[in-house]
């Protein structure tokens, strides 16, 4: 016996939620909704845990966004004869590939059987940029005149000192502005090698 | 001696400003999903947890419905909107029936920030809204988490 009643989100929402999904078995107990719900889980995302007694939750991260974008849940509740179980969904648009409604009518189908539908694959992570490439400041920088101090710039516009402090870099043509202990503005070289003003120099390791 | 304690303080201080000027770096939107509290209420209708699972969801977030057509038992709502028409929050109530009670679940769901209240925070209040602040001892079983 089950109720299946996916519905889309009311709103185009940068949260979408998926319920309605629920099925009563007459038979198998508490455990055996519980394997079944981490072998359903597992299959379409990963690190399937249970938090208390039947009830299960798992995530599933975007390599792009490098952040969770979808996960579910799968709630078993023992009845004198068999369990109840629910389904409930959610993923983060547009960063996730495909939908709440799709991924728990596909994580439920896998629970008690049935047609299972092709999820959008996540995408895969972009890859680090090498050398120096004056479009960006990825990479490690040296400082040239303060001894120790090196900064290690990432592809999201973050970077980390030596000593573990965080900052921020934004580029525009030739201009570097790094938010670093205040708002600096540097000037990038042509060959993407060097960048120098509001106190710092550093050339790039490439 | 008071010179070296007045240096110490002068570091520890600029310290504290420069990591505190510094570090609010770019961060990143998430997605959490929690599972919140479930109950056995017991000497009450079904029906009774459908009234009280739209009120609740109605009092965290906005436009409390019931998925389906007819008594599923299966609600869910959404936060406020931004300009764009996007919200960041949702929350659900599951109410089953059971011989002389009913088994009532709540899952939240919050992309923070921008969302103001994270998913763990939001099933708290939403169990807090659900209960009214006074539940019964001995009419309701808080089984988790």
């Amino acid at each position: 016996m089950t109720l299946l009643l996916c519905t889309r989100s009311f709103a185009p929402a940068a949260v979408e939620l998926s319920t309605g999904i629920r099925h009563v078995s007459d038979t198998g107990g508490l455990d055996d909704c519980s394997a079944k719900a981490k072998a359903a889980l597992d299959a379409y995302l990963t690190n399937a845990t249970e938090s208390s007694s039947g009830e299960w939750l798992a995530t599933a991260q975007n390599p792009q966004a490098q952040t969770v974008t979808a996960a579910a849940t799968v709630r078993c509740y023992a009845l004198p004869k068999g369990y109840v179980v629910t389904f409930t969904c959610a993923v983060q648009i547009p960063e996730n590939p495909y939908g709440a409604d799709a991924l728990c009518l596909n994580i439920a189908h896998k629970f008690y059987g049935g047609a299972l539908s092709s999820l959008a694959a996540m995408p895969t992570p972009t890859p680090v940029p090498t050398g120096c490439s004056p479009a960006n400041l990825v990479g490690t920088w040296v400082s040239d005149d303060k001894p120790g101090l090196t900064l290690t710039a990432d592809l999201n516009g973050g970077f980390t000192d030596n000593d573990g402090v965080s900052g921020n870099w934004g580029l525009r043509g030739m201009t570097v502005t790094l938010t670093y202990y205040g708002e600096h503005t540097l000037t990038l070289s042509a060959d993407g090698k060097h960048m120098r003003g509001g106190g710092y120099n550093f050339t790039r390791k490439c | 001696m008071t010179r070296i304690f007045h240096a110490r303080i002068g570091a520890v201080t600029t310290a504290f400003f420069l990591t505190a000027v510094t570090l609010p770096a770019v961060s990143q939107a998430a997605l959490e999903l929690v599972i919140g509290a479930r109950q056995v209420v017991k000497n009450e209708p079904v029906s009774t947890c459908n009234t009280k699972a739209r009120t609740a969801l109605n009092s965290v977030f906005l436009n409390a419905g019931e998925v389906g057509s007819g008594d599923t038992g299966e609600w869910k709502a959404f936060g406020a909107v931004d300009s764009e028409g996007h919200s960041f929050s949702a929350g659900a109530i599951h109410c089953y029936p059971l011989d002389d009670s009913y088994l009532v679940t709540f899952t939240c769901a919050a992309q923070s920030p921008p969302s103001p209240d994270t998913a763990t925070a939001l099933c708290t209040k939403l169990e807090a809204a659900f209960n009214g602040g006074k539940a019964e001892a001995g009419t309701m079983k808080r089984e988790s988490p």
